[in-house]
């Protein structure tokens, strides 16, 4: 699973997430991909969900870009503990998703394949998607 | 090529029409601001956002020859699509840039490669992969090609193909270096190593519950006794 291999310090505030995402705006590598249209944080579980579910769909004969990396570690309180005695321990990693931003990229496969894959991908992530396809064939066709 | 041209009216924006906040009303009532540039002056216009994407997405794409007419004038300016900015959720246009252009001189413009043909490595279970998907064209105006068209029928498992292997078309120079690799062929990483990696993470995780459970049985098991 996707984490950071070493860090600078081991609990990090939670932040904001305003405005839209600042790049991989378009689809840069692959054909096809989906783009976040809300906020959220992306777990590193979502992300291996969404990959297997998109290669076990296309099987071989495609190639996956993942544009996300988590590197933001998440902290959790036990159970029924009191509140207060200081933040709770780190508990796994997101990526911060933002509006905008292509999370998946995929080639070599048809558009109807890679709608269905990227569909399924979708479903295992906690932010709206949209299907996307890569700027110029957007426009030449 | 983009031989056919298309006409495109509009207006020169005024000095109450420029800024972000005058922009952002202009946009909202469907108009695109954009840039006319070229032979030595430089206009602010606005052009009706449906009319635009009706001439972008004409038979010659992004690479038309569009005569740009400013309200009131009469002589078209020719120019081509240098380039444009689409929102990023949205994707409407949110700014255009058309760069005026003499006909009898060339230009420099990036082109995309298109294949044609079947790989024999593909059907031996290869991934073909499109490397660079433009390249650097100079022409006249009225000859830049819609795109280019890449063989890949002679592109066997292993194999690339670089820009020296696109066909020559007359009129057409790549400036790219002919080594550029544009395509290649390779055996991808399979499904099977993919899932025989599941198995083996399932199979660990199995042995470990397994343990884990145990010697809870067997502490059961002795307090039956």
């Amino acid at each position: 699973m996707l984490m950071p291999r070493k860090t600078k310090h081991r609990k990090q505030f939670r932040g904001r997430r305003a405005g839209i995402s600042k790049g991989q705006l378009d689809v840069q590598y692959g054909d096809f991909g989906i783009k976040s249209i809300e906020n959220g944080w992306v777990t590193n579980r979502q992300i291996e969900a969404a990959r297997i579910a998109m290669t076990r769909k296309i099987r071989r004969g495609g190639k996956v870009w993942i544009n996300l990396f988590p590197d933001k570690p998440f902290t959790k309180k036990p159970a029924e503990t009191r509140m207060g005695s200081g933040k709770g321990s780190p508990e796994g990693w997101v990526a911060v998703v933002k509006p905008g931003r292509v999370m998946f990229e995929l080639s070599g496969v048809s558009e109807p394949l890679a709608r269905e894959a990227l569909r399924l991908a979708a479903q295992k992530l906690p932010v709206k998607t949209r299907f996307v396809k890569r700027e110029a064939d957007l426009f030449e066709g | 090529m983009s031989s056919d041209r298309v006409t495109l009216e509009v207006s020169e924006r005024g000095a109450d029409q420029v800024g972000s906040r005058r922009v952002r009303r202009l946009r909202k009532e469907g108009l695109v601001p954009g840039v006319l540039y070229g032979k030595g002056h430089t206009r602010a216009i606005v052009v009706d956002e449906r009319r635009l994407r009706s001439v972008l997405t004409g038979p010659s794409g992004l690479h038309a020859i569009v005569d740009v007419v400013i309200e009131g004038q009469t002589t078209p300016h020719h120019a081509v699509l240098k380039d444009f900015q689409r929102h990023p959720i949205r994707g409407t246009m949110t700014h255009v840039d058309f760069h005026e252009v003499r006909l009898d001189r060339p230009i420099q413009a990036s082109v995309t490669v298109q294949f044609v043909g079947e790989s024999p490595g593909a059907k031996q279970g290869g991934i073909v992969q499109q490397v660079s998907r433009d390249v650097q064209v100079e022409a006249l105006p009225t000859g830049i090609p819609e795109h280019v068209e890449l063989d890949i029928s002679e592109l066997e498992v292993g194999g690339t193909l670089r820009v020296e292997d696109l066909a020559a078309i007359d009129g057409v120079t790549f400036l790219d270096d002919p080594q550029t690799v544009l395509a290649s062929c390779s055996i991808p990483r399979g499904i099977t190593e993919l899932e025989e990696e599941e198995a083996e993470a399932e199979a660990a995780e199995g042995v470990a519950e397994g343990a884990a459970a145990e010697p809870s049985d067997e502490s059961a098991d002795t307090g039956a006794e």
